[in-house]
């Protein structure tokens, strides 16, 4: 027994010595090790293959450069255009950040109203999901016939975009307290506003952040789709002008960093979520 | 410190109280004609089949529940009175802890919510080390075993040091050895704040172990079929479990508890 301990104090002061005295354990320890490179290293290696494949494909076939790039090719652009390519993000990224923070705010302070006058809720809610569940792609035409052009209207159709699965999110999670904490509440004489912020909106935090890292990529697409009819500048219109010049080069190194950004905003928000969200033990997603 | 409580006074007294439930568009008597009278200081245990109004009888006298008909004064005045006046503590089946916030920002939320009126009693620090978690206040919830929170629950209870404690079948999720340990400590913790104490449970046991008196409930509906006293020796330990005098206690609940 107390060698068992012993070694137990070995190992964990110096693996390389236990390691020695235990070939098994050794084993194992390298079989981990492989275990956890193998984790980091297949995805890199998976994607350097499809980049490969890209690459052999338009060789081999010697494809046109105006119907698709190589790969090369396009990193080329990346870098040449990169004075254009950041000229067109800023506006995109703008309109996606402010219609992001407009439809957000107003669908939580809808939320709010929502549980607190169940009679306007009874009346709209079951519409609202009805709206929510068209597909971005069919409302952004919509609303881009509806507001027309300008820096607003896109801004507006990012908004409206990001307005309905927060909403939705943020009802359910406003409502997602136990009947027995409401009772609780109600024992300790709370009164309704004490309510909302001890009970409700901390739990309803996870399912705002649920719905806002749908937003964040959502609210880039609304700002491109809002780009594609009349606009001269964003990475919407960049998209629609390399499309029509045939420059397919310049068209792929636009969706790359249209999709760089919203990878990144989606990134930012669920940082924030590990920041704000410490209670629950980490939902791996 | 506002109207006095009567002297005297039943900690809590029921005439007659029914509660009535509309359930798909079906009328469900929850509780019948319940009444009696509890004296300060003392610890009912309620017994009775599923679907007794148990829970509900709680409810009513934590003013959660308004009786359909009849009349109940707690400590003399309206149940309401009672419960703004924090004279009342409530213990859930779940811990129902706010999983956010640690264990001792869990026994303050009393303090932060419903005018909190200021009163003497513990601090939640000595709350929690009466409950015997004393070096856990920084723990959240998810950190905590089920029996712990159970404690925090109890502890946050006791704040403000209520005349009235109701646990509604507390310990009913939990391990039979936590259950014996908290049963214990209930006991410890009813001695030393002299709190009437009512407590649901399903456990023929744990009802007899823990009451002065054991209240069986009939159901459907929920109505008195009788108040059973303990006469156990106290203060009690759980070796008495083992004497015939128990024995013969649980005997007799279970073959009341047969006729519900």
């Amino acid at each position: 027994m107390a060698s068992d301990v012993g070694m137990v104090h070995t190992a964990a002061a110096s693996p390389a010595r236990a390691a020695a005295a235990d070939p098994a354990r050794a084993a194992w320890l390298a079989a981990q090790r492989w275990a956890r490179w193998k984790r980091r290293l297949l995805p890199l290696l998976g994607a350097a293959s499809l980049l490969f494949a890209w690459w052999a494909l338009v060789a081999f076939f010697q494809v046109k450069p105006f119907i698709a790039p190589a790969p090369q090719v396009v990193a080329a652009t990346l870098w040449q255009k990169s004075d254009i390519l950041l000229a067109n993000l800023w506006p995109t990224a703008i309109e996606a950040l402010s219609g992001f923070l407009i439809g957000n705010l107003v669908a939580v302070a809808v939320a709010t109203l929502f549980v607190h006058r169940k009679g306007i809720e009874m009346a709209f809610f079951p519409i609202v999901v009805l709206i929510n569940s068209i597909p971005v792609v069919a409302k952004a035409p919509i609303l881009v016939l509806l507001l027309g052009n300008g820096m607003a209207p896109k801004i507006a159709i990012a908004a409206v975009i990001c307005f309905f699965p927060t909403l939705v999110n943020m009802v359910r999670g406003l409502e997602a307290v136990s009947p027995q904490s409401l009772e609780l509440m109600h024992v300790l004489s709370a009164r309704t506003w004490e309510v909302f912020i001890r009970l409700r909106l901390p739990t309803s935090i996870p399912y705002l952040f649920s719905a806002l890292k749908i937003a964040a990529s959502t609210a880039v697409v609304g700002a491109i789709v809002g780009e594609w009819i009349g606009s001269q500048e964003g990475i919407g219109a960049l998209i629609i002008q390399a499309t029509y010049n045939f420059d397919s080069a310049l068209l792929y190194a636009t969706v790359i960093c249209g999709s760089a950004f919203s990878v990144a905003f989606f990134l930012a928000i669920r940082m924030l979520e590990r920041i704000c969200v410490r209670w629950a033990p980490q939902s791996q997603s | 410190m506002g109207p006095a409580i009567t002297p005297g006074a039943p900690a809590v007294e029921l005439h007659g109280v029914s509660v009535r439930f509309m359930s798909e568009r079906r009328e469900v008597a929850a509780l019948e004609d319940i009444s009696f009278s509890l004296s300060p200081g003392s610890f009912l245990t309620l017994l009775g089949p599923s679907g007794c109004g148990k829970s509900t009888l709680l409810r009513v006298v934590a003013d959660i529940v308004a009786p359909t008909s009849g009349s109940l004064r707690v400590l003399g005045q309206a149940p309401g009175e009672a419960r703004r006046r924090r004279e009342i503590g409530f213990v859930f089946q779940d811990a129902t802890l706010l999983p956010w916030r640690s264990a001792l920002d869990n026994v303050r939320l009393p303090l932060q919510v419903g005018g909190s009126p200021a009163r003497g009693g513990r601090s939640p620090e000595e709350l929690l080390a009466l409950v015997g978690l004393a070096g856990w206040e920084k723990a959240l919830p998810h950190e905590l075993s089920g029996g712990m929170r159970q404690r925090v629950s109890i502890a946050r209870a006791l704040l403000g040091d209520p005349k009235i404690l109701l646990m509604d079948e507390p310990f009913g999720a939990l391990d039979e050895i936590t259950r014996d340990r908290l049963n214990d400590e209930l006991l410890h913790i009813w001695r030393q704040t002299g709190t009437t104490i009512l407590f649901v449970t399903h456990s023929i046991h744990e009802a007899a172990y823990l009451g002065q008196q054991v209240l069986m409930l009939a159901a459907r509906p929920g109505r008195v079929r009788e108040m059973i006293p303990v006469d156990l020796p106290e203060p009690r330990q759980l070796a008495i479990r083992d004497t015939a005098g128990f024995g013969a206690l649980a005997g007799r609940l279970r073959a009341v508890l047969e006729t519900c």
